[in-house]
């Protein structure tokens, strides 16, 4: 199994669904930038699930060594990383803000997952999980800059599913709504439509193994999102979303 | 959206509640970074203690402390960080072959929390307290410095944290050892008594079983004062096991658990029904004496059975009142409680006694010393601060004294035994409350 964004809640929640659910890999390849908390991490599945895996680091705004990934195969990627950043209150006109959200969740990342996304079609075989966002959904103007580079992964992952499909590659994404996490440690979300990062990898191991194109974490989601794509734009500039 | 890290909380009883900071991190460099730019910080874990024992102005949370270090399975040793859960150490070590040396009644407490409060379990007179077992845990205190602590190094931090509630820093991880099991079963024996001298009989009869424990129906009165039922038990070996028990004698009781689904309304647990459930409890077992063989979970952690029990005393919450009373006078004093609670009407639904052994003299801030303990759940209601009261004047009258961990209301002459802990940076809502008085 390979890990982008090995720090993240949600995916070492689900690393440890998987195990827990009986799945063992040769190797677990936690790709991350922050060596320390990955290697708690390690420890942990090694003494809880007597799990192998390896640390690889990769920081997505510095130069990618793509020879240090070829040797990384395995038929199962999921890939977590995201970068919340300021929103537009904060943050819109701070150009270095804008960029690190640009690159991290769209621009420098989609390279990467080109990258693992040809060895599946060599290989065949496999599925990429990634974490999208429903902020891509619709441009909202307390966060587009956030939204608008998840906008642009989702439809990259809808295109590559499209063109993987034959290929015998499944993309599943995954639009996580509020989620409690580091990301949004201190901000008022409403804790109905909040999911835990325990929820979550449930919920996404289960749309993995039924084979799921998308999925919602809370299904409270896809109905709110369905409403707020609906609205008629002419109003939804006057809303304060 | 700006964060704000207030929060509404309350730890276990509901009671009190609370508007407070909360903050969560699980990098070393960040939890230093917190400790030096606050101030009246307490760690809290999974909530688990009943008052406000874990709460303050800031309280930092160790939910994010929650890795396993390292597991030496020949020897039996695991190391953790100070946020994982009695729960997951066992789903680790029971299929290997290991137990829990000192185990409390819920499985969901933090192993920083099993440390600061010094936690025991139904075979305190046999195995003594959690920190028996403790090898060593690092410890963040005021100055933002990580220090080792076990018995040969910075010795004095050590013992001071053991059962400090917290107040001399934050615990990060720590390690500890383990107990060989053949099996996850307890050989269990239980026996009913009628009244108290028979029950402090069967504690005396009882010393040289591992775990003891007796629940007492606390609502009788003259001669049925006291009526009990003792459950006795020992880790099961395999071969003693019945023979459909024993293709897996390991087994992790594993599964969903049914959940308390909303605050159960004021009405529902009065005095009736507390009395009908003591009488049902009491009668379902129409034999003076059962033996039989009951996996772990259901020996040490039957309430860990029902998410959020805590929810049937309603919104106002409840207490739990534990204390200890020395051993001589144990019986005279268990005797005045018992009808005191009896005549206040104020009845328990849960009340649990037990036998403690000698104390570790180097653990000086343990709750437990030599004496019989006795827990009782109070519903918060008008009448609870006056039994409180009557029940605090007992304990002081006997020598007793009041466990922090379950603490909101008694006299601070009950509650004032920890030494060494004072400390600028990290304080509790109950200490400011004992100080205070």
């Amino acid at each position: 199994m390979i890990v982008l964004g090995s720090n993240s809640e949600i995916a070492q929640a689900f690393v440890e669904k998987a195990l827990s659910a009986g799945e063992r890999f040769s190797q677990i390849y936690l790709l991350t930038s922050n060596r320390e908390t990955t290697e708690k991490f390690a420890k942990h599945l090694e003494v809880k699930f007597v799990q192998q895996s390896q640390i690889i680091e990769m920081d997505l705004l510095k130069p990618i060594n793509y020879a240090v990934l070829e040797g990384l195969t395995s038929d199962l990627l999921f890939c977590a990383t995201g970068y919340l950043g300021l929103g537009t209150a904060e943050g819109l006109y701070d150009n270095k803000n804008t960029e690190r959200i640009i690159d991290i969740n769209f621009a420098k990342l989609v390279p990467v997952l080109n990258f693992f996304a040809e060895k599946m079609e060599r290989q065949r075989s496999g599925t990429m999980i990634v974490l999208s966002s429903v902020a891509g959904e619709r441009g909202r103007q307390s966060n587009f800059i956030y939204g608008s580079a998840k906008a642009g992964l989702t439809a990259y992952l809808s295109g590559l599913r499209n063109y993987l499909f034959n290929k015998k590659v499944h993309v599943l994404t995954i639009k996580p709504g509020f989620m409690a996490t580091k990301m949004t440690e201190g901000l008022p979300l409403n804790p109905k439509l909040t999911a835990s990062p325990k929820q979550a990898a449930t919920g996404i191991y289960k749309a993995y193994k039924t084979k799921k194109d998308v999925a919602y974490i809370l299904p409270m989601w896809r109905i709110i999102m369905l409403v707020i794509k609906n609205i008629p734009e002419f109003i939804f500039k006057k809303l304060k979303l | 959206m700006k964060p704000t890290y207030k929060q509404v909380i309350a730890n276990w009883g509901n009671f009190p509640v609370v508007e407070k900071e909360i903050k969560s991190e699980d990098s070393t460099k960040k939890i230093k970074e917190y400790v030096r730019n606050h101030h009246d910080i307490i760690a809290r874990g999974n909530g688990r203690c009943y008052g406000d024992a874990a709460l303050s102005e800031n309280i930092f949370s160790t939910k994010r402390l929650n890795k396993f270090i390292s597991f030496d399975r020949l020897n039996g040793i695991i190391e953790c960080e100070s946020g994982i859960l009695l729960s997951d150490v066992l789903e680790v070590i029971v299929p290997q072959g290991y137990f829990l040396f000192v185990t409390p009644g819920t499985k969901f407490v933090t192993i920083g929390g099993a440390i600061a409060s010094d936690v025991h379990g139904k075979n305190h007179h046999a195995e003594g307290c959690f920190s028996e077992y403790v090898m060593e845990f690092s410890l963040l205190n005021e100055e933002g410095d990580v220090l080792p602590c076990s018995r040969n190094q910075n010795s004095e931090k050590f013992w001071s944290t053991i059962g400090g509630m917290g107040l001399t820093g934050i615990i990060l991880s720590a390690k500890f050892k383990l107990k060989n099991i053949e099996s996850s079963y307890i050989r269990q024996e239980s026996i009913k008594a009628e009244n108290l001298d028979e029950i402090f009989k069967l504690f005396e009869e009882s010393e040289s079983w591992t775990y003891n424990v007796a629940w007492i129906d606390c609502l009788q009165t003259d001669k049925n004062l006291g009526r009990s039922i003792m459950m006795r038990g020992e880790h099961a070996f395999k071969h003693e096991l019945p023979k459909k028990l024993q293709g897996n004698p390991l087994k992790l009781k594993m599964g969903s658990s049914p959940s308390i689904p909303f605050y159960f309304p004021n009405f529902v647990l009065n005095n009736l029904t507390v009395k009908i459930f003591n009488l049902l409890y009491y009668f379902r077992q129409s034999k003076k004496e059962v033996k039989s063989f009951v996996h772990y979970e259901q020996f040490f952690y039957p309430l860990d059975i029902v998410n959020d029990w805590n929810k049937i005393y309603g919104k106002s919450g409840f207490i739990q009142y534990q204390m200890v009373i020395p051993k001589e006078s144990g019986k005279e004093g268990m005797k005045k409680i018992l009808e005191t609670i009896a005549k206040s009407g104020n009845g328990s639904f849960l009340a649990v006694l037990k036998l403690f052994g000698k104390n570790n003299p180097d653990a000086y801030n343990s709750f437990p010393f030599e004496g019989y303990t006795l827990a009782l759940d109070f519903k918060v209601n008008s009448k609870l601060k006056k039994l409180v009261s009557q029940l605090d004047s007992i304990v002081e009258e006997f020598g007793g004294r009041i466990y922090l961990t379950k603490d909101s209301m008694s006299k601070s002459s009950l509650t004032n035994y920890l030494q060494n802990v004072q400390n600028p940076k990290f304080i509790s809502m109950q200490q400011k409350r004992i100080d205070n008085n």
